[in-house]
């Protein structure tokens, strides 16, 4: 791996993980599990549409293993690595099928990945019960990943106008 | 891709199936019969239109729950995990279930007719 593109990964993950401890710090209003608004997973969807599925990879697992250490919540680890994965792996297999002017509904359907991922979890921890969670998940999935999504079409288009990005 | 707008209507069904499935699960179901389960376990059963107003505690590896019954409701007062989310959610008064992930606890509403519904572990 060049050193410029470790340096721009690795500057990826620390903005990433930036992102993860500042919306530990934010209270969450519902008090549903899995509820939450993933503003790190803005860096993801970024990366996705910039980088090689390798590398993307990368970022996102080590933004998971450092932010459950940085979090201190070691038992939400699994659920973060399984949701994580499953949203990567949709995204990347979304993006041959959306082009980059469609990064917000990427970004929805990558949060809705990710809901099934802690679902499934959920579920072989505790029971099926837990799949009376999912609708909430979707709801909050569609719209946080809405929003995320958003965040990541207005950051490329700003990086655009920088140079050596 | 022909249809150019079926991005649009995947994440418009999505939200509508969550939003139905969201008003379902927030129905109360037609039981008063209570379950405190942990991994597919049965630790308690309550009625709660007969229940007296209770604390019980639950242990799981050394991390305790408090469940506390009052007036014929039933929640989480106190929950030994970093996370408290089972303690926020309050009573227990929908189909979905007060969960504590970190210690594998679930309270739940079974239904009457005295068989356990999907005890699944």
């Amino acid at each position: 791996m060049k050193t410029g593109k470790l340096t721009r990964l690795a500057l990826l993950t620390t903005v990433a993980l930036i992102i993860f401890v500042v919306e530990l710090q934010i209270p969450n209003p519902f008090p549903i599990p899995g509820v939450k608004l993933g503003l790190a997973n803005v860096v993801t969807v970024y990366a996705v549409y910039h980088y090689h599925a390798r590398e993307v990879f990368l970022v996102v697992l080590a933004r998971i293993l450092l932010g459950s250490f940085f979090g201190g919540n070691m038992l939400a680890l699994l659920y973060s690595l399984a949701g994580g994965m499953l949203c990567l792996a949709g995204m990347l297999l979304l993006r041959r099928v959306l082009s980059e002017k469609y990064i917000w509904i990427c970004s929805v359907l990558g949060a809705v990945f990710h809901n099934l991922g802690q679902t499934i979890v959920a579920c072989l921890i505790a029971g099926w019960g837990m799949l009376l969670y999912f609708p909430f998940l979707l709801v909050s999935g569609c719209l946080a990943g809405a929003f995320t999504g958003g965040c990541a079409q207005l950051v490329t288009k700003r990086m655009k106008n920088t140079p050596a990005a | 891709m022909k249809w150019k707008k079926w991005p649009f209507f995947l994440v418009g069904a999505l939200l509508a199936l969550g939003v139905v499935g969201s008003v379902l699960v927030l129905q109360r179901p037609d039981t008063n019969l209570v379950e405190v389960v942990r991994d597919g376990e049965v630790l308690y059963q309550f009625d709660l239109a007969r229940a007296e107003d209770q604390v019980v505690e639950v242990e799981y590896e050394g991390r305790i729950n408090t469940i506390e019954i009052r007036d014929h409701q039933i929640h989480m007062r106190e929950a030994d995990c970093p996370d408290q989310t089972c303690v926020h959610m309050g009573w227990l008064d929908s189909a979905a279930p007060i969960v504590c992930l970190p210690n594998h606890l679930v309270i739940r509403f079974v239904q009457d007719d005295g068989e356990l519904d999907g005890v699944a572990g």
